[in-house]
């Protein structure tokens, strides 16, 4: 029988918000379905760059899986309104299942932790430079809802 | 449009590590793949080294021609025929392409003729397929000429011996550039304590004098001061004695390569971390760094 000092974990069902019983006997064994254990959904990598220094809060940009364009022009998918950065600087690309950084012939250049580059793969945590602007890469892989 | 003088040499680094492969999530920043590094300026194509590095850039070459009746043609130069410099020619998709043009240059000092070597790999007691499955217009040169022009690149070599079999450095010069390619190689013997001997001085003097004033300068410094103590003889350098070497140099890029299979990429940043500021201060006009996978530099 169960007792005060007994630290395992019972219950009816993988629920871990019901309430325990500790009066059951726990006498047959609850089947799972096998999706319990199988995601259904398949796996997706979701990426951000996190602009800092704009203002006291942190301005987050979501990357999707087009090109997204970085550059002080209008009709750049991350504008950034200063002389130090070009029209169309930089560019970030989903190829091969991972985020890529190409610079578009910038005259200040594009630096991947304190790097000047013409492409770089990124990776988590790496830290970007566009014209002084200093941004974060932060990417994350999620089982997709289906 | 732009002229001639502004198009700058690209520098893309397909493979990083050194002496085998090390794929997994804690090498994912720096790479796992072993020594590769491409060399595009206009339509020159020069490939060092063919670890396995070699096949993504096999993949992403193959993907660029589709849907073009360009020739490809490229070059490739070996350092030395250790593992890490050639396993990943067997799966060069560019090599079994009927239309494509590979030229593999190497050491002409080899006991064994570099077609031999090459061909030994792909023995079918190691590889399914023989390098007659190669369709690509291959040919196979032990170096003879001092030095080599491809297009606008201009490459000289010299022999290093201070590796297990010997190895060779490569220097390019583009568009008023200098690239230099020297891996595999322990500066150590030749520097530490001093360059005593005659014989010493001699291979540091020609070191200095090849990688100086590079623009970038890609070199082996597989081990730091304190693993280097246990490794003598392995034929790879200790990190801070390039970034000696390589300061003493004028040299004004450098990216340290060939990094050891046991270096995670935590290990790496930690060591980057723990050490910056002697490296900017120390070195303050040569800007350093960790070579890395999926990196294109401009020139």
């Amino acid at each position: 029988m169960p007792t005060d000092t007994d630290k395992s974990v019972k219950g009816d069902k993988l629920d871990k918000d019901a309430p325990s019983d500790k009066d059951s006997d726990f006498k047959s064994t609850t089947k799972l379905d096998r999706s319990t254990f199988v995601g259904e959904g398949p796996i997706k990598l979701r990426a951000c760059l996190q602009i800092i220094g704009f203002s006291e809060e942190k301005e987050v940009v979501e990357l999707g899986q087009g090109e997204a364009v970085i550059g002080r022009m209008a009709g750049c998918t991350i504008r950034l309104s200063f002389t130090n950065v070009s029209r169309r600087h930089a560019r970030v690309i989903f190829r091969n299942e991972e985020y890529h950084i190409e610079d578009l012939g910038s005259t200040n250049g594009t630096y991947v932790n304190g790097i000047r580059v013409a492409k770089c793969a990124l990776r988590n945590n790496d830290q970007i430079d566009v014209g002084g602007v200093k941004m974060l890469f932060i990417e994350e892989r999620i089982l997709e809802k289906t | 449009m732009r002229n001639a003088s502004e198009v700058k040499p690209l520098v893309t680094f397909w493979g990083t590590r050194g002496s085998i492969s090390t794929p997994g999530r804690i090498t994912e920043k720096y790479g796992g793949n072993t020594s590769c590094i491409t060399v595009q300026y206009q339509d020159t194509h020069i490939i060092l080294d063919a670890g396995t590095g070699i096949r993504n850039l096999g993949i992403e070459l193959a993907d660029e021609r589709k849907g073009t009746e360009n020739q490809l043609s490229l070059h490739l130069f070996l350092s030395h025929t250790h593992w890490d410099h050639i396993q990943g020619l067997p799966f060069f998709q560019p090599a079994y392409l009927k239309d494509a043009k590979l030229t593999i240059y190497g050491s002409p000092q080899k006991e064994v003729f570099l077609a031999a070597i090459l061909k030994g790999q792909m023995d079918p007691e190691y590889f399914p397929v023989g390098m007659a499955t190669l369709f690509a217009d291959t040919s196979i040169q032990e170096i003879s000429e001092e030095v080599i022009h491809l297009g606008e690149v201009t490459i000289d070599w010299q022999e290093q011996v201070y590796h297990p079999g010997g190895s060779v450095r490569y220097r390019l010069r583009v568009n008023g550039k200098k690239i230099v390619y020297a891996t595999d190689v322990e500066l150590n013997r030749i520097f530490q304590p001093d360059p005593g001997s005659g014989e010493h001085r001699a291979a540091a003097r020609d070191y200095l004098e090849f990688v100086s004033n590079a623009d970038l300068l890609i070199a082996d410094g597989q081990y730091t001061e304190e693993e280097y103590l246990s490794k003598v003889g392995w034929g790879h350098s200790s990190i801070d004695l390039l970034l000696k070497t390589a300061h003493e140099a004028q040299v004004k890029q450098l990216a340290i390569f060939h990094h050891d299979p046991q270096h995670s990429d935590t290990f790496l940043d930690q060591l980057w971390r723990k050490n910056r500021s002697k490296y900017r201060s120390a070195y303050e006009k040569m800007e350093v760094f960790w070579a890395r996978e999926g990196l294109t530099l401009a020139i």
